[in-house]
Order: C-alpha cells, then sequence, then structure tokens
C-alpha cells in the first residue's frame, strides 16, 4: 500500500482513528507510525477531530480493587534482574508456609528467652516457590546452641550436574546474604562459623558454579529457602 | 514535557493543565502523580472502553492495560500537540478496540443497538445496552458544543449512523453493513464521505476560530 500519497495517508490515518482500520492493515499502520511523521502528524489530527465526540460519553468508575491490580502490575515484584529480588520476597513466601511459620515463630521464641542454655536449633529448608518444581530441594538445618556450628542435611536434594555445586547463604533482614561455604547434596555438611545466628533472618541454598558463586552473591537459583526469625 | 511555556495564560487550575502537568509528572516516575491521574481520569476511559468493550471483566482488564501503558509511555506525550485527554482517550480507544477483535476472534457475539430501547423486542442482546443511550445518541450530545454542532448536523442520516457505529461502539466496516444490513462497499463509501466532510467542515471552522479548542 502506498502511504506517500498524502490523500491515502489521510484516509488511513483516519480509519485508524475511527476504529475502522483492522487486522494487518492495522498493524502494518502501527507499524509505519514511528518512521512516518507525516503519518503521525495526520492521526494527531484525527484524534483532534474526532476527540469532542468522546465528551458524551458517561463516565464509569471502575471498581476499587483495579488501581491496586495496576500497582502491582507495576511496581509491586521486584525486576527479575535484581540479583537480590528472591530474597526480599521472603515476608510474602512466609506467609504462604504455614508450618515453617510456625517453627520459625518457635525459634524466635527459643532464641529470645532462651539465650543462656539452648538445645539444637532446627530450620526447616522448604522448596523455594519461585523455581521450577524440577529443582526444587529440601534441607534440614540444626544450629549448635553456641551459634558456631551448623549442620544442613539434605531431605530432597536437587539435581546437580558435575559443574554445579550448593551454596548455603546467611540471608540478613537487609543487605545482601553471605556465604556460608559450599555444602553436600547427597550427604550432611558440617559447617562451624562464628555468628552464625548473628544478623540472619533466614538460609538458603542456590545452584552455584562448581566451587561457589565466583561473584560473592548467590548467581543460580535458590532451591531452598528457611525463615530464623520474624 | 510541560507545556506551560506555551500556554501562560492558563491558570493551574484548568483541567487540561492539570493533566498536562500529572502527565509530566508520571514522566518522571513520580508514582504519586500517576496515582492522581488515575483518579481523575479513569471513570472516563473507563466509560470509553465499556461502550466498545461491554464485556466487565475484558473491560476492566483493558484499563489496566491503558494504565500501564500510559506510565510507560508519559516520557512520549506532547503536550504542546495534544491536549491530554485526547492522548488518554486515544489510548484507550486502541486497547478498547483491540480487545474487541480478540474477543470476536474467539467467537463472542457483538452487541449492537442503534438505539437506546432498540426495537422494543425481547432480543437479550438488545436489553444489555438497553439503559445507556444509543451510539446515534452519543453523536447528538457530543455534536451539542461548538463547531462539532454544525459538522455533525451537516451529514447524512447513514453517515452519521456508520460514524456513531465506528466510534462508540468500535465496529468494523464489515459489522456496521451487517449492522445496517447494506453492502459492505456502500458502508466503506458512506464512511469515507463522512469522515472527509466532518475534516472539511472542521478544518473551515478552525480557520474562522483559531486556537486550540477542548
Amino acid at each position: 500500500m502506498d502511504y506517500g500519497r498524502p490523500d491515502r495517508a489521510d484516509r488511513l490515518a483516519a480509519e485508524y482513528v475511527l476504529g475502522t482500520l483492522r487486522g494487518p492493515a492495522r498493524r502494518r499502520f502501527v507499524a509505519l507510525l514511528p518512521g512516518h511523521p507525516a503519518l503521525r502528524d495526520a492521526v494527531r489530527q484525527w484524534q483532534d477531530r474526532l476527540a469532542p465526540l468522546a465528551a458524551s460519553i458517561e463516565p464509569v468508575t471502575p471498581p476499587a480493587a483495579l488501581w491496586p491490580r495496576i500497582e502491582a502490575r507495576l511496581f509491586g515484584t521486584e525486576p527479575a534482574a535484581a540479583p537480590l529480588a528472591w530474597w526480599r520476597r521472603l515476608a510474602l513466601w512466609q506467609g504462604a508456609t504455614g508450618l515453617t511459620a510456625l517453627a520459625a515463630a518457635m525459634l524466635l521464641a527459643l532464641v529470645l528467652q532462651q539465650p543462656a542454655v539452648q538445645p539444637p536449633i532446627v530450620i526447616v529448608l522448604g522448596v523455594n516457590p519461585d523455581v521450577p518444581q524440577t529443582v526444587q530441594a529440601r534441607f534440614v538445618a540444626s544450629l549448635g546452641a553456641d551459634g558456631r556450628s551448623l549442620v544442613l542435611e539434605p531431605i530432597d536434594p536437587p539435581p546437580l550436574e558435575a559443574t554445579q555445586s550448593l551454596e548455603l547463604w546467611a540471608v540478613p533482614p537487609a543487605g545482601a546474604p553471605r556465604s556460608l561455604g559450599i555444602v553436600r547434596a547427597d550427604a550432611a555438611t558440617t559447617l562451624l562459623r562464628a555468628q552464625l545466628l548473628s544478623d540472619t533472618a533466614a538460609l538458603a541454598v542456590s545452584i552455584e558454579p562448581a566451587g561457589g558463586s565466583p561473584s560473592g552473591a548467590p548467581t543460580g537459583p535458590i532451591v531452598s529457602l528457611g525463615k530464623l526469625a520474624l | 514535557m510541560q507545556a506551560s511555556a506555551s500556554t501562560p495564560a492558563r491558570p493551574d487550575t484548568d483541567p487540561s493543565s492539570a493533566l498536562e502537568q500529572l502527565i509530566g509528572r508520571v514522566a518522571l516516575g513520580q508514582r504519586a502523580a500517576f496515582s492522581a491521574l488515575y483518579e481523575a481520569t479513569s471513570a472516563q476511559l473507563f466509560g470509553v472502553v465499556l461502550r466498545i468493550n461491554p464485556d466487565r471483566a475484558q473491560a476492566e482488564d483493558v484499563l489496566q492495560e491503558i494504565y500501564v501503558n500510559v506510565w510507560r509511555a508519559a516520557g512520549g506525550y506532547d503536550a504542546a500537540r495534544a491536549q491530554p485527554m485526547t492522548w488518554l482517550t486515544s489510548i484507550a480507544r486502541h486497547g478498547a478496540i483491540d480487545s474487541l477483535r480478540r474477543g470476536r476472534a474467539r467467537g463472542q457475539g457483538m452487541t449492537v443497538s442503534l438505539t437506546a430501547q432498540g426495537d422494543g423486542d425481547d432480543d437479550p442482546a438488545e436489553r444489555l445496552v438497553s439503559d445507556a443511550p444509543g451510539p446515534l445518541e452519543l453523536l447528538q450530545q457530543a455534536a451539542g458544543a461548538r463547531a462539532v454542532t454544525r459538522c455533525v448536523g451537516e451529514l447524512s442520516a447513514e453517515q452519521k449512523q456508520c460514524i456513531a457505529l465506528a466510534y462508540y461502539q468500535g465496529l468494523s466496516h464489515a459489522e456496521i453493513a451487517q449492522q445496517l444490513v447494506q453492502p459492505l462497499g456502500t458502508v466503506k463509501s458512506w464512511l469515507r464521505r463522512a469522515l472527509l466532510a466532518l475534516k472539511d467542515c472542521l478544518t473551515a471552522a478552525a480557520a474562522r476560530a483559531p486556537g486550540r479548542e477542548g
């Protein structure tokens, strides 16, 4: 179609604005708009001409639930590229896993009320609802009462390739996760670290390149999560 | 972005000017401005969408899509070249028409009634729209101001029907032909002549009364 002829361009612009330009012709027209200032001018003029017609349409207040939907769509989720997005979602995730929430509440009580003599603290690391089912995994972490030793046992380990390792992370309430080290998928791993529980809100296991994350921050999928405190 | 330099005489209370400023602030990523813009314009745009796509759930999805587009496209809005409501209404109408095409492609029927009360028959499809004014009535009401009055008045009855069905209900050429029980070529010809007549008439009116109309 020859869009260069002014009368044809104007007719197409009119039909586009009125709404009768449909199908492939409409899609072609829309695709051409960015590169054709004359077409855009014609469209704008037709929009001005027909704009008064909209004035007689009675306003209809949309349902109150619509605005939150728009906000959630635009602002509600962290950008997918943000490397820390997953642990910011912990609060939401926590609400969906009642059993773990209960365990975390009990754990919090233990941590707060029995600082002197504590039995080992058990944390269940559940599946991460944000990753595909095929890589979901479960672990149990046992923390020594002194806060320095941690034993991580796989319950449902994720499938790993030879070039992959599992890495355990301590997730603070705010800020970047810190690595607690490489853990095994096929057997229990014992870690000895000072201040394991200090400033730790959750534990997480990610799949990393063999030897661990090259960047010091999780780079692979977070396959398992367990929240430590509310 | 702001048109204030070109429109110094407008006070900030002017609705158009206020909307222009809101859109400018939305372009800067200010969510409070976006919320205020939604408050100020969503009912009007929802009315536009519902006219074209009366399916309530689909219309809500379309409105959501419209404001997502507004948020992303606000940086491209040029207040010197388009009235804010014209810009917003255009986004709304295109979104609604696109949704209609998808809906009908899935085999959903269309609801059409030229006048509010239809023909008095018991067609349930017509009762759906019986409370609201028909597209022809809307056209007459829209023509209640300024140059559009005379220009719409100069159209033939057939041309008015075609413009009203296309603009308010988003009907295609084929759907208008079906509705009016006329050959497709006839309807296309009516519409083409109607648009040309409107253009000539409105251009002449604008030449006599320079200045941007709302």
